[in-house]
């Protein structure tokens, strides 16, 4: 148990940057998420078609391969790109990277989750909306959006606790999250199982934080609806 | 709480300082390690990095004049962080090979250990023992391939665990592949934990890395058998390694560890985190 003491400094920083790192991503996530579902509601053939390539692609490929083509590769084609402008070594940081990448992989999930939540909302509605003169953006940003958060909570719900649990695969691209430095520490004291159940426990404790705030959310985006 | 937007920002500045990587003067310089490795590389208990490698680089630096950070990184990309330009030179129990040479330049070597089997004291490969002590693998003699050839019938058809771009990984792959089960791991500790739970009949180690290992508490039930191997896929010492390019800081490592050879600290160094000489010779 002491030997647990010492270390826990290192986990907490890597349990710190675990919990940076997810609500970036997710940050990222969303804003593509959005833009997905709305290019796949849309009318123009090629916002769907690019839409659809995206999802298709992201959720048909591991995440642990996207992530290793889209770091390295990545790096290649910045480097690419600073060799014919003339820049000097440009370094794609890992954790900026790690983001980026996370949140690009989530984004084509939360494009679907937000997509189910949009054909949701009634159509009268929106309806209702168009015919009080309202623009699109004014009836999205007024109708549809509010009233899809409630339709969408519980895949969102589902979303983020795989993306915070997808982070621990970022120690493959060299950021010390907490289940890297858990390994440091069982490999410095020869005790690796003692860190592997001390990093579950404190991914629990992030998991069971974030059950917590979606239930509130939950509550409060179902206000006013009759539980059945 | 940090908002999103400045933590954004901080990252674009990182971005933006990590592109200026300075070149030529080396007035500092950034180290990486992998910091589970003890006694090598590890973090201690009070979450400082430790050992052998950690101490001599600090002599080092003091030796070359420059300011030193050292870093931690996963062993399965430390080069290529290198070339990347993450940070200027490795000192993390990388033995000097001409593989590596292919990727990146070597100082001299610091450090010189040989390579063993380890097994649970209770497999019935613990009672495997070589007619040589020592198998140098450069200019195979026949008394050597004898050697070889007794260690390929002692582990065929065993599972034999090694850490991911090692040297052990290397000589596993060359002269047991056709003959044993080889399995790859990303931490040596997982292989150590591997071979306790019965799913490996032995493992490659370094003796650097074992002889410590075995006399403490946790190594009580593991040992070491067959030749102290050296050479061929092993290499030639352990040294620091920088990019290509930069030979001017790989003479000013070799000039460093050439004093604390003679001088004794490196002798020192070695004899205090290995309990025994592991420093390279002059």
């Amino acid at each position: 148990m002491s030997v647990i003491i010492d270390y826990i400094p290192l986990i907490l920083k890597g349990m710190l940057l675990t919990v940076e790192l997810a609500l970036l991503s997710l940050l990222i996530a969303m804003v593509l998420g959005i833009a997905g579902a709305l290019a796949k509601l849309s009318k123009s053939p090629i916002a769907r078609s690019v839409a659809g390539i995206y999802t298709t692609i992201i959720r048909g490929i591991p995440d642990l391969v996207l992530m290793t083509i889209l770091f390295f590769g990545g790096q290649i084609i910045v480097n690419d790109i600073g060799d014919k402008l003339g820049w000097e070594y440009i370094d794609i940081s890992p954790f900026m990277a790690g983001t980026v990448t996370l949140g690009f992989i989530f984004g084509a999930y939360f494009a679907e989750t937000f997509r189910g939540g949009i054909l949701a909302v009634s159509r009268g509605e929106i309806e209702a909306g168009i015919a009080f003169g309202m623009t699109p953006i004014q009836v999205f940003l007024r109708i549809t959006l509010p009233a899809m958060v409630r339709h969408a909570l519980p895949g969102f719900g589902n979303n983020w606790l795989v993306l915070t649990k997808t982070t621990a695969l970022v120690s493959v691209i060299g950021l010390q999250d907490m289940l890297y430095n858990a390994n440091i520490a069982g490999g410095s004291t020869r005790k690796p199982f003692t860190f592997l159940c001390a990093v579950a426990i404190l991914y629990l404790v992030i998991t069971g934080v974030s059950n917590f705030g979606l239930r509130w959310l939950d509550k409060r985006y179902s206000v006013g609806v009759r539980k059945a | 709480m940090k908002k999103p937007g400045a933590l954004l920002l901080t990252i674009v500045i990182s971005m933006i300082l990590a592109a200026q990587v300075a070149a030529g003067d080396w007035k500092s310089i950034k180290i990486a390690t992998e910091g589970a490795y003890p006694p090598w590389n590890f973090i201690d208990s009070s979450g400082n990095l430790a050992g052998f490698e950690i101490d001599l680089a600090n002599d080092l630096c003091k030796r070359m004049n420059v300011d030193c950070e050292i870093v931690t990184t996963k062993w399965s990309g430390i080069i290529n962080g290198l070339i990347k330009g993450q940070y200027d030179a490795i000192m993390a129990g990388m033995s000097i090979t001409e593989a590596r040479k292919k990727l990146v330049r070597f100082s001299r070597s610091y450090a010189d250990t040989p390579v063993r089997f380890v097994v649970r004291k209770d497999n019935p490969a613990a009672n495997f023992s070589s007619e040589l002590e020592r198998l140098t693998l450069d200019d195979i003699s026949p008394a050597e391939q004898a050697a070889i050839d007794a260690i390929v019938k002692a582990f065929k058809g065993k599972v034999i665990g090694v850490q991911v771009a090692t040297t052990h990984a290397k000589f596993a792959d060359q002269f047991l592949g056709d003959h044993a089960e080889i399995r790859i791991y990303d931490f040596q500790h997982t292989i150590d934990l591997e071979l306790y739970q019965w799913r490996l009949d032995a493992l490659i180690g370094g003796v650097a890395y074992w002889i410590p290992m075995i006399k403490s508490e946790q190594g009580k039930d593991y040992k070491m058998v067959g030749p102290y191997m050296t050479g061929g896929p092993f290499g030639k010492g352990v040294g620091a390694a920088v990019r290509k390019k930069d030979k001017d800081l790989a003479d000013m490592f070799s000039r460093a560890i050439e004093e604390t050879i003679k001088d004794g600290t490196c002798k020192k160094l070695a004899t205090k985190w290995f309990t025994f000489d592991a420093s390279a010779q002059e």
